[in-house]
């Protein structure tokens, strides 16, 4: 999903236009606070988000919503595409440095856009993939770790179970919670998750 | 300064004192010494006289003893007859008037021979007085002549009347034969004896023994008893005395007019030399208060901060003090004496000099005006000078003391001052033109992003072969949006045209006029000269003033600028108006001799925010250029063919067309 943040309609509606004529969908923003409440709500897409965040906006600046999603860590999750009427080369270094993913003056080449806006909608994907596993993994209790880490290991059932001092139920107990919380099947299958 | 020898004023007081002193002592002493020398002389003189009157009566005495002795003899001898020996004695009586008789008396006292005048005697008895008996007595002893003391003649003689006798006693062998007596009146020993001329001028009397006076002639008055000579007559037997009083008093003090004179004119140099004395102390008195006056003069000079020169009416210089000296950085032995031209003055101002200098040849000066003078270092030193005429103490008009002032430090004020106030006019306009042109860029931004996001948009589908009615909302969005942009151009032309309500009929010189101020500090701090050439019957152009000015101070900027690198002497700038009156156009021309413009520089000489300046906004130009043709004119540039730039701008004239 691409999010347009501007206040000027106009620009709203030709971006928007721009990213279906690319098959990309989009939703539309008229002020930073607008947008900084969606992503408050957390509900992301999992096919990826994008943000086009323009930077001379009336009340909360582009720059001054970035830094609240950066406050927040979201900035991998919401890769943000700055836009801006004026070269102001080195707010847009300052704000690359600190997690933006792109910069673009006006007037920009659309196609040049919308292909980093692709990018950046893959980039978010990823980085929604890896945080579902964190995730996951937060919900092991910690015996499920130590088991978890040897099997990722490669150890045997037995092996573990002497390692641990606990029988070989127990760990096979514990190993099926592990697949189950992890949403895996196999154990080569856990260990592409977590590689 | 000077240098004197300087004694102590004591000393240098006593000597006149001393020599006034001796000077007087001397005026006294000399009358007196000669009235001194004068009585010394006189009595010397009377003596003489004197010695020489007793002489001639004791020779006269003589001959009559001699005389007396050759009768004595001849009767001692001869016997001779008495007629003889009265005829002798007649022709003694004869020799000598004071001899008044002679007679001859025997041993027993009886007058053997009598001369005529003796008196006669009854009985022929000699009748000799007591002291004619005491001198015969003692001539007898002596066996020589012995003169008796003088007495009274007595008879019908003058009571006062002396006579005197002389005893010559007659020896023949050892008897005693008698005595010769002769009888001399002593008053007629003095007339007879004294020379006339002797006795005008002295009393002179014969005294005995107790000064008693036995004859006196004083034919010329009595004597003044100032110059005295005694003298004994020395006469055996009896003591007179010669006594010779001169008639003559003392010298007098002051004898003529001579020494009188010399007294006076003494006088009158004392008197002349103290009126000296008090004149020359008076002049002293003044010459001090001169040098006081002198010193402070100095003083005050040495101290100022102003330059201080005089010069004569031939414009040569008579007078510099030490601040003047610094200021131009030569000494003033250079300078006094110097004639025009000046050490100190700058070669490319030296038109202007020489153009003041014949007008102070002239009898005109500009009391005060600005120049530069140079120093040998070749700094140069902008000054205010004051210039006055100077007049001498008999009024007359010799030539004229200036001040100088250097007024580098109120020029550099000046300087910043200007280019502060330029600094700020320019950064205010520059946030003008910055605001106009962000707003201009943001506000056609919007519309342009937005139109080629739709037609990309378009393009993607017809890419994809969408179908075409898919396309109809964009391309209307696209539309309108190209419409927004031209409504904000519109509204741009607008402002223009706003601004266009400014114009009005203006003459070229009265707009060159209220910025001349600021392109002459300009011209003059990089030492160009200004050449303005406006005809006086240049019409009126039709002009937005600020706008105008401001091209006129650009372009006249960047010529001034440009002729950093030249010689001083070729910098100049000119401007130069005429009118078009076929193109109904004012051309105006700003030349200079700067370094002109290379060709790839004049391609891009109008593109907006290109400058060849570190300093520079690259503005300039643009900003004129689109100004010039707000007007309807042009403005271009070609290369002056004597080196440098020439610009060139036209406005419309006044009343001409649109």
């Amino acid at each position: 999903m691409l999010h347009i943040v501007d206040d000027e309609a106009v620009v709203r509606d030709a971006l928007s236009w721009l990213a279906s004529s690319r098959g990309i969908a989009a939703t539309t923003y008229d002020s930073a606070a607008a947008f900084l409440a969606f992503a408050q709500g957390g509900a992301f897409d999992p096919e990826g988000d994008c943000v086009l965040l323009d930077v001379r906006m009336p009340e909360i600046s582009g720059v001054a919503a970035f830094d609240q999603l950066a406050a927040r860590g979201l900035t991998a999750r919401l890769p943000v595409i700055f836009l801006t009427g004026h070269g102001d080369v080195p707010m847009a270094v300052d704000t690359l440095k600190r997690g933006a993913f792109d910069f673009f003056e006006k007037p920009f080449n659309d196609n040049q856009l919308m292909d980093r806006v692709q990018e950046g909608l893959a980039a978010s994907r990823l980085a929604s993939g890896k945080a579902a596993v964190q995730a996951r993994l937060a919900t092991l209790s910690s015996r499920e770790r130590e088991v978890l880490d040897l099997i990722l290991a490669g150890k045997m059932n037995k092996v573990v179970a002497d390692e641990l001092g606990i029988s070989m139920r127990t760990v096979e107990v514990h190993r099926a919670h592990i697949f189950d919380k992890m949403q895996v099947k196999t154990a080569v299958e856990l260990a592409g998750l977590l590689k | 300064m000077l240098k004197r020898i300087s004694l102590p004023s004591s000393i240098r007081w006593l000597l006149p004192v001393v020599l006034v002193l001796l000077f007087v002592a001397i005026v006294f002493w000399l009358p007196w010494q000669a009235r001194q020398l004068e009585s010394n002389e006189r009595q010397e003189q009377l003596i003489a006289d004197t010695l020489w009157v007793e002489q001639s009566i004791r020779f006269q005495l003589g001959r009559h003893e001699e005389s007396l002795r050759g009768l004595a003899n001849e009767i001692a001898t001869g016997h001779p007859a008495p007629a003889d020996v009265q005829q002798r004695m007649g022709r003694m009586l004869k020799n000598g008037a004071e001899l008044k008789s002679v007679i001859q008396v025997d041993p027993k006292g009886r007058i053997v021979v009598a001369s005529e005048g003796a008196p006669v005697s009854p009985g022929g008895d000699a009748m000799l007085s007591p002291a004619a008996l005491a001198a015969q007595d003692h001539a007898r002893r002596t066996h020589t002549p012995v003169y008796a003391e003088p007495e009274p003649i007595g008879g019908d003689a003058p009571p006062d009347a002396l006579k005197m006798d002389l005893l010559f006693p007659i020896y023949s062998g050892d008897q005693w034969m008698g005595s010769l007596v002769a009888t001399f009146q002593l008053s007629s020993l003095l007339d007879e004896m004294v020379p006339w001329w002797f006795a005008q001028d002295n009393q002179i009397s014969l005294l005995d023994r107790d000064d008693k006076v036995l004859a006196r002639r004083s034919s010329a008055g009595p004597g003044h008893g100032v110059y005295t000579h005694k003298r004994a007559l020395d006469l055996p037997g009896a003591t007179i005395t010669l006594m010779t009083d001169s008639v003559k008093s003392e010298p007098k003090l002051l004898p003529n007019l001579l020494v009188g004179s010399v007294i006076a004119l003494s006088l009158a140099l004392l008197w002349s030399l103290f009126a000296l004395w008090g004149h020359i102390s008076r002049r002293l008195a003044a010459e001090g208060e001169l040098r006081q006056q002198m010193s402070f003069r100095t003083a005050m000079e040495n101290s100022l901060v102003t330059g201080l020169r005089a010069r004569d009416l031939e414009g040569r210089i008579t007078y510099v003090n030490p601040a003047f000296c610094q200021m131009v950085g030569y000494p003033a032995e250079e300078l006094i004496g110097r004639s025009p031209p000046m050490p100190y003055w700058a070669p490319d101002v030296m038109e202007e000099y020489q153009h003041r200098l014949a007008n102070v040849l002239a009898g005109s000066i500009t009391p005060e005006f600005e120049t530069l003078f140079q120093r040998p270092d070749g700094t140069r030193i902008p000054v205010l000078v004051f210039e006055a005429p100077l007049v001498d103490k008999e009024g007359r008009h010799t030539g004229y003391m200036g001040s100088i002032l250097d007024i580098s430090d109120r020029k550099r004020m000046e300087e910043l001052n200007r280019q502060h106030q330029e600094k700020l006019q320019a950064s205010a306009r520059l946030a003008t033109m910055g605001e106009i042109a962000s707003m201009l860029a943001h506000e056609l931004n919007q519309p342009l992003a937005a139109i080629s996001s739709y037609t990309t948009g378009a393009l993607n589908i017809l890419a994809r072969g969408g179908d075409a009615a898919m396309l109809k909302p964009a391309l209307e969005q696209a539309g309108s949006q190209a419409q927004r942009a031209g409504q904000i151009i519109r509204s741009v032309h607008e402002f223009v045209k706003n601004r266009e309500s400014e114009r009005q009929d203006v003459a070229l010189q009265s707009m060159l006029d209220s910025i001349l101020v600021l392109i002459e500090l300009q011209a003059r701090q990089h030492h160009v000269s200004l050449q303005i050439e406006i005809p006086e019957s240049l019409p009126l152009v039709r002009a937005d003033r600020l706008l105008i000015e401001q091209v006129l101070l650009n372009l006249t900027r960047n010529g001034i600028e440009a002729m950093g690198d030249v010689q001083p002497l070729k910098r100049v700038l000119r401007v130069v108006a005429e009118n078009d009156p076929l193109a109904g156009m004012v051309v105006v021309q700003v030349i200079d001799n700067g370094h002109g413009i290379p060709q790839d520089v004049a391609e891009r000489l109008f593109s907006p925010f290109f400058s060849t300046k570190a300093e520079g906004m690259g503005m300039g130009l643009n900003i004129c250029r689109t100004a010039i043709e707000f007007h309807g004119g042009t403005l271009t540039h070609r290369d002056n063919p004597q080196g440098g730039t020439i610009f060139t701008f036209t406005l419309p004239v006044a009343g001409g067309v649109q």
